[in-house]
C-alpha cells in the first residue's frame, strides 16, 4: 500500500477506529489500554504529520474514497460524486493543531485523570474528538463536514460532562448538546437545501455552481448561523464558558482545537464555497462579530472569581482576535489589498497562538485544581512557593495570551492590529483594549493564585503533567522568538489558502 | 529573524536586546542605592501603620478600583449571561435573524 497516497484518510479512520477499541484494550488490563493509546496516538500524529509535508511541499492533497484510483476525484459524467478530502495548506495547519492538542492532552491526562473516575472514557471520548476534528479539516465534502460536525459535537459533549458525580460538568454538558444540536441542525437544513437546489455535495462542485440566489443566500445564513455558535461568536458563546470551566484540563485542550476547527469551517465556507459571490456586508459582520466578542469576553473576565472560568472568557475573548483578522480579509477580498492579506495571516497565526498559550493556561489550571483541591481565587493564594514550575507556565501562557513581547501571541495580534487599522482604526483601538483588559485579569489572577504568603499546601504536580505543559511553553517561546519563520513557512501558505487559493483548490479537485 | 508586516516590522531578538539594555540599566541604579539597608520588618505588609501577620492581597483585591469602575458595563454583561439554556437558544434565533438581515437584505 502506498502509505503516503493514502495517508488523508488513514489519518482519519486510525483514531476513529483506535478510539472505539481503546474499551475493549482496557478490559484486558490498562497498560495494554495505554500501549494502544500510544500506537494509535503515534500512528495518527504520523499520518497527519505525512500529510501536512505533502501538502506544503507539493500542494494540495485530494483522496477520493471508492475511486479506482485515490486522485481519480471524477466519476464518469464528469463530476465529483464520491466522498472527496481535499486538504490544503490551512487544512493541514489544522489538522496539525487538533493533533498537538490531542498529544499534550493525552501525556498530560495520563497523571491528571484517575482511573476510577472514568479515565478509559475520556481518552476513548478525546480520541474520537481527535478523528472528528481530522474529520473536518480533511474533508473536501459539505456533508462529510456536517458529519465529523457531529462527531465532535458528541465526543465534545461526553468529555464535557462523562463526570456524571459533578453537578455541573454534566449541566454545561446538556446546554452544549442543546445549541451544537441546534446549530447542527442549521448546517444540515443548508446542505439539505443546496442539495436540493444543485444535486451536489462536494465542496468545490458547489463552488463552481453557486450563482448567488436566494437559495443560496439563506443556505450561506444558515451555514454561518450554525458555525458562529460552534466557535463561540458573541452572543451565542455562552455555553463555550460552562463548557471550558467544567470540562477536565485534558479535555478542554481538546474542545479549545475544536473550537479552532469549527473556525476553519467557517473560513472554509466562506472563501472557499462562497468566495466567489464576496460581499464586503459578510465581511463586516464577522469583523463586527469578532470586535463584540473580543470585548464582551475580556470584560466578563474581568469580574471572574473561578480560574477555570476566567481563563474561559479569556479564551472566548481570542476567538474574537481570529475573526476580526480573517473578517477584514474577508471585507476586501474583492479588491485584495495588501493589509487584508496582513490581517488575514495575522487571524490564522493567531489560531496556532492561541492553541499554544489558552492551552498552557488551561493546562495550569487543572494543575492548580489538582494540587490545591480548588480554583476560587478568593481562596487561593501563595501557591508559587511550592508549585514554582506550573507558575512559571501560567505567568508565560498569561503574557503571551495578553500579547505581551516577545512572546507568540504578541506577533499575531500586531498583525491584526495592523491590518484592521486600515480597515478602520477604532477596530484596533477596540482589539488593544481589549488586550489590556486581559492583561489586568491575567495579572490579577496570577498575584491571586500564585503571589502572596502560602496560604495552602498544595500536592506536587506530577512530572508527566509538567512535561505537557513545558511542551505548550516551549512552543509558546519558539514561535515568540522566530515569528518570521512560522509566518513564512507555515502562516502565508495557509492564508493564501483562502485569499488567492479558491480556484486552486477547485483545480485539484476537478483536475482542471 | 525579523517579521515585516509591510507597515512596520518586529524583531523579538531586538526587542530582547533593548529589554537587557534596560534591565542593565536598573541593575546599575540598584548598585548605587545604599548599602547599609537590610531585609526586615519594613518590608512587611501593613494596614494602617500596623503591621498584620499573614495579610494577603487576594485576586479580589487587586485592580479593586480597575474592576469597580468596569462593574456597571460589565453587570448589565453579566445579566445577559443567565445560565438558562433557553436564553443561550434565544440568542442563537437572534443571531440567525441578524445573519438573514444582512446576507438577504444587505446582499
Amino acid at each position: 500500500m502506498n502509505l503516503a497516497l493514502h495517508a488523508p484518510i488513514l489519518a482519519i479512520a486510525v483514531p476513529l477506529l483506535g478510539g472505539f477499541a481503546l474499551p475493549l484494550w482496557a478490559k484486558f488490563g490498562r497498560p495494554l489500554r495505554d500501549l494502544w493509546l500510544l500506537l494509535v496516538s503515534a500512528a495518527t500524529a504520523s499520518l497527519v504529520g505525512l500529510v501536512a509535508f505533502q501538502v506544503y511541499t507539493g500542494g494540495i492533497q485530494v483522496y477520493t474514497l471508492g475511486a479506482a484510483w485515490p486522485t481519480d476525484t471524477l466519476a464518469p459524467g464528469g463530476f465529483p460524486i464520491r466522498i472527496v478530502l481535499a486538504v490544503d495548506a490551512l487544512g493541514a495547519l489544522v489538522g496539525l493543531i487538533a493533533t498537538l492538542a490531542a498529544l499534550v492532552g493525552f501525556a498530560y491526562a495520563a497523571r491528571y485523570l484517575a482511573e476510577e473516575e472514568g479515565k478509559t472514557l475520556a481518552l476513548t471520548l478525546g480520541t474520537l474528538l481527535w478523528a472528528g476534528m481530522l474529520g473536518m479539516a480533511f474533508t473536501g465534502d459539505l456533508f462529510n463536514l456536517f458529519v465529523f460536525f457531529e462527531v465532535t459535537s458528541i465526543a465534545a459533549c461526553g468529555l464535557i460532562g462523562y463526570r456524571t458525580w459533578t453537578s455541573r460538568g454534566p449541566e454545561a454538558a446538556f446546554k452544549t448538546m442543546v445549541l451544537y444540536t441546534v446549530g447542527g441542525l442549521f448546517v444540515l437544513l443548508a446542505i439539505a437545501l443546496l442539495y436540493g437546489e444543485y444535486g451536489a455535495l462536494n465542496l468545490a462542485h458547489l463552488a463552481r455552481l453557486l450563482r448567488g440566489s436566494t437559495v443560496d443566500r439563506v443556505t450561506l445564513a444558515l451555514l454561518l448561523g450554525g458555525l458562529l455558535m460552534k466557535v463561540g461568536a458573541v452572543p451565542v458563546h455562552m455555553w463555550a464558558p460552562d463548557a471550558y470551566g467544567e470540562a477536565p484540563a485534558q479535555g478542554v485542550i481538546l474542545l479549545v482545537a475544536n473550537t479552532q476547527v469549527s473556525l476553519y469551517a467557517l473560513f472554509r465556507i466562506l472563501f472557499t464555497l462562497y468566495g466567489g459571490l464576496a460581499d464586503p456586508g459578510i465581511g463586516w459582520l464577522v469583523v463586527a462579530m469578532g470586535t463584540l466578542t473580543l470585548l464582551v469576553a475580556s470584560l466578563m473576565a474581568v469580574v471572574q472569581m473561578d480560574l477555570g472560568r476566567l481563563i474561559a472568557f479569556g479564551a472566548v475573548s481570542q476567538i474574537g482576535y481570529m475573526l476580526l483578522g480573517v473578517g477584514v480579509g474577508l471585507t476586501v477580498l474583492a479588491s485584495r489589498p495588501a493589509y487584508g492579506l496582513l490581517a488575514l495571516q495575522g487571524g490564522i497565526f493567531h489560531m496556532l497562538n492561541d492553541a499554544l498559550a489558552i492551552g498552557l493556561l488551561f493546562l495550569a489550571v487543572g494543575a492548580v485544581e489538582k494540587a490545591a483541591g480548588g480554583r476560587n481565587l478568593g481562596a487561593l493564594g501563595g501557591l508559587g512557593h511550592d508549585l514554582k514550575w506550573t507558575a512559571a507556565f501560567f505567568f508565560l501562557g498569561a503574557l503571551a495570551l495578553a500579547g505581551i513581547p516577545p512572546l507568540n501571541g504578541f506577533a499575531s495580534k500586531l498583525m491584526i492590529y495592523q491590518g484592521s487599522f486600515l480597515l478602520s482604526p477604532i477596530l484596533s483601538a477596540l482589539a488593544i483594549l481589549a488586550s489590556i483588559l486581559l492583561l489586568a485579569v491575567f495579572v490579577r489572577a496570577f498575584q491571586g493564585a500564585f503571589l502572596g504568603p502560602r496560604m495552602l499546601q498544595p500536592e506536587p504536580v506530577p512530572s508527566s503533567m509538567l512535561l505537557a505543559m513545558g511542551a505548550l511553553a516551549l512552543g509558546v517561546l519558539v514561535l515568540g522568538l522566530f515569528p518570521d519563520l512560522v509566518v513564512r513557512h507555515v502562516v502565508a501558505p495557509a492564508a493564501d489558502a483562502l485569499w488567492t487559493g479558491r480556484e486552486v483548490y477547485l483545480r485539484a479537485v476537478f483536475g482542471r | 529573524m525579523t517579521l515585516f508586516t509591510g507597515y512596520g516590522f518586529w524583531n523579538p531578538l531586538l526587542w530582547l536586546a533593548g529589554a537587557a539594555g534596560v534591565t542593565l540599566l536598573g541593575l546599575l541604579f540598584w548598585s548605587r542605592g545604599r548599602r547599609d539597608y537590610r531585609r526586615g520588618e519594613g518590608e512587611l505588609p501593613f494596614l494602617s501603620g500596623e503591621s498584620v501577620p499573614g495579610a494577603h492581597v487576594g485576586g479580589g483585591h487587586l485592580y479593586w478600583g480597575f474592576v469597580e469602575g468596569l462593574r456597571p458595563y460589565v453587570e448589565r454583561l453579566r445579566g445577559a449571561h443567565t445560565g438558562l439554556v433557553n436564553d443561550y437558544v434565544g440568542w442563537l434565533v437572534v443571531i440567525l435573524a441578524v445573519v438573514f438581515l444582512i446576507v438577504l437584505v444587505g446582499g
